[in-house]
């Protein structure tokens, strides 16, 4: 396992936390720009995923990549999710996986 | 009941002597209460109290229980068969003389208060000439209920019906038969269930009336079993051809009032799927048209008709009536349905089919507009408030997921430990729990199925000269099908178990038909298909609802766990019970 570059579980609230580090997350496709994605995060945040995204997309999509600023992310990883993904058991994780329990992650 | 103290002396143990009736005699002994003397046997059953100690040579005895009875083969003397005694004191230095003389007759009172009188004295005095039944009454003596024992020779009862069963048809290795019971209560309130079965059954039948009371001799009584009883009492009685069923007519009639024990509607819920029997009573709200439902094992067809009933406590429960209940009383409900009756039902069984619910069962028993100071309160309530409020369902109260299917899959979610780790889990009743786990094992070599009739699903034998035989269905057939009968070895993070998985359940586990893996098993070649399958099946996970329960092997308890139920794992669902568990556990350090 390649743990050279870990990248941390976020969703919204946290992106803006953790500027210039690499992070993962999951978003709800909701149109997309030349270059750039829009999606919501697993809590309801509007973001933009910057990059170029392969085609189609499923309704979710993982995106591994740089943090840039609370609302967007420089991705370099794409990877659909399928259309059923649960956001709030993501959600839920994200939260847990940066806090109480933050030591068992990287 | 006379008690009557006794001093022991002279005992003489026989090993396993003669029998006498159902009763093993073991012990022979001299009983003298200070006047008379009166030899005494003891059943083997009571051997131990001897060889304890409990009761010596000149030890005082306390009979609780006894009948006098002519041995046969023995000389004209009585012996007394004691069925239960207690030790009062120890040994004494002597026999207690007071002039004895070992007497022919008998001396001792008989247990109740009779006067011996002339039949044709009795009839005279009291009644001319009145109905046979009665002279019966007058000439015999009545036992009450308590005193009888199998041991016990002639005896006539006095007996109000108080419960009538159906009449249930069955099915054995003998042959086929019918049988139906009736429940019997004494004018004390002692009960007893009495058995009819065949010809007997179709002789007394139509003589037995709900309510009405009769005289009953020449029954047998043996211990009755207490899987099935349904009164309180340790015997219960056989009646045969021979047996006298005599209505009695022209009496006052006593009433032993069915005694009701009522539960509130919002008190059901600790009733669930218990054992215990409830009685209730209830404004009736509704009542359904009769439906007919096929009975799982044996595809009988049955009526049932559902009525609502509500209480006092504003909630409503359904009661589900089956077979002459739904069609014949039901029909009666229906047809004043509008009049909201009270009605009481005594012995129900509470369900959670729609959270609670109601059930007859064939001793159940209903009164329409009871004559009770209960009836008339919850007629007032209802006329007065009750129609005007709004009432709920007692099962819509219980947690939200018993109302859909879900909640035999997410609630009492347990691990494998928690089975494995108590070997006596299910020992009273079978116990259901859901575990997600993983197949880790299912041994190639196990006998993994049976031959079962197409129709019936039972097994079937080869038949003599082609074909196969069903017991069942008493037909033979040219083809069978396999059915899967397997052991699979679970693990979850917490340990290992042994689950049996029958046909259904085991064709989700397995993924093809017993019939398909029995192909590939018998197909030759250098991959072994079989063996693959097997392994495919292996190390995958599953939602598994399981029953456990103990089972009795070579006289050894086991805890059996059976496969109810196997799902495809729901990650999102299994994700929320995690982190359920995850928040939980947070709120409980």
């Amino acid at each position: 396992m390649d743990t050279s570059s870990p990248s941390a579980f976020v969703n919204g609230a946290l992106l803006g936390r953790l500027a210039g580090r690499k992070v993962r997350t999951v978003v709800q496709v909701i149109g997309s720009e030349i270059g750039s994605v829009v999606g919501k995060t697993t809590d309801d945040v509007q973001i933009f995923v910057r990059g170029s995204s392969p085609a189609p997309l499923t309704t979710y999509v993982e995106v591994i990549g740089i943090a840039e600023s609370d609302n967007s992310i420089r991705a370099e990883t794409w990877t659909n999710f399928g259309n059923t993904f649960d956001p709030q058991n993501f959600n839920e994780l994200c939260k847990l996986a940066n806090g109480e329990f933050k030591h068992l992650f990287m | 009941m006379i008690i009557v103290l006794l001093i022991c002396s002279e005992f003489e143990f026989r090993n396993s002597g003669y029998r006498l009736g159902f009763l093993a005699i073991d012990s022979l002994f001299n009983a003298n209460d200070g006047k008379m003397k009166i030899k005494a046997m003891l059943p083997a059953t009571l051997t131990s109290v001897i060889t304890s100690g409990k009761i010596q040579n000149l030890g005082l005895i306390r009979l609780l229980d006894y009948t006098a009875n002519d041995i046969p083969g023995k000389s004209e003397e009585k012996y007394l068969i004691v069925t239960k005694c207690e030790a009062v004191a120890p040994a004494l230095d002597s026999v207690i003389k007071a002039e004895i003389k070992a007497s022919n007759g008998i001396m001792l009172k008989s247990k109740q208060d009779f006067v011996a009188k002339s039949a044709s004295q009795i009839i005279n005095e009291q009644r001319g000439n009145a109905a046979p039944a009665a002279r019966m009454a007058m000439t015999r003596r009545v036992h009450p209920l308590v005193s009888l024992n199998p041991y016990q020779g002639s005896w006539t009862i006095k007996v109000r019906v108080t419960n009538k069963g159906v009449m249930r048809t069955y099915k054995n290795a003998r042959g086929e038969g019918c049988v139906f019971n009736v429940e019997l209560t004494d004018e004390e309130g002692t009960q007893i269930q009495a058995t009819m079965f065949n010809s007997a059954a179709k002789k007394f039948y139509d003589t037995f009336q709900m309510g009405k009371v009769y005289y009953i001799s020449r029954g047998s009584l043996k211990l009755a079993n207490k899987q099935f009883k349904t009164v309180q009492n340790d015997y219960e009685m056989t009646l045969n051809d021979n047996s006298e069923v005599e209505e009695a007519r022209n009496e006052e009639a006593f009433v032993p009032e069915t005694k009701f024990n009522f539960v509130p509607i919002d008190g059901l819920g600790a009733y669930v799927n218990q054992k215990e029997l409830i009685d209730v009573i209830g404004v009736v709200q509704s009542v359904s048209p009769t439906m007919s439902i096929r009975r799982r094992n044996d595809n009988e067809m049955i009526p049932k008709r559902d009525i609502t009933l509500a209480d006092e406590t504003k909630k409503t429960v359904v009661v589900s009536l089956w077979n002459d209940l739904a069609t014949g009383l039901g029909q009666e409900l229906l047809d004043m349905a509008d009049k909201h009756p009270v009605i009481a039902i005594k012995s129900l069984k509470v369900g959670d089919f729609q959270g609670v619910s109601l059930s007859t069962i064939s001793r159940s028993n209903v009164v329409i507009n009871p004559d009770s100071p209960e009836a008339t309160k919850l007629k007032s309530w209802y006329d007065s408030e009750g129609k005007e409020t709004s009432m709920s369902a007692i099962g819509s109260g219980m947690s939200s997921s018993a109302n859909n299917g879900s909640r035999s899959m997410y609630s009492d979610r347990v691990c494998l430990s928690h089975i494995t780790s108590n070997p006596s889990l299910g020992d009273e009743k079978p116990v259901f729990f859901s575990t997600r786990a993983y197949i880790s094992f299912i041994k190639p070599d196990q006998t993994m199925w049976y031959r079962a009739c197409k129709t019936c699903n039972k097994k079937v034998t080869e038949a003599m000269d082609s074909g196969y035989w069903c017991e069942g269905c008493q037909k033979k057939d040219e083809e069978c099908s396999l059915r899967y009968i397997m052991a699979v070895k679970v693990s979850d993070s917490t340990g290992e178990a042994w689950f049996s998985a029958f046909n259904d359940e085991a064709e989700k586990i397995v993924g093809c038909t017993a019939d398909g893996l029995n192909e590939l098993k018998s197909e030759e070649g250098e991959v072994n298909e079989f063996q693959t399958k097997l392994k495919e099946a292996t190390w995958s996970s599953h939602l598994f609802r399981v029953s456990v329960s103990q089972q009795e092997y070579n006289s050894e308890k086991r805890q059996r766990v059976t496969v109810k139920g196997v799902s495809p794992i729901d990650f999102a669902a299994e994700t929320r019970l995690l982190l359920q568990d995850i928040s939980k556990n947070k709120t409980s350090h």
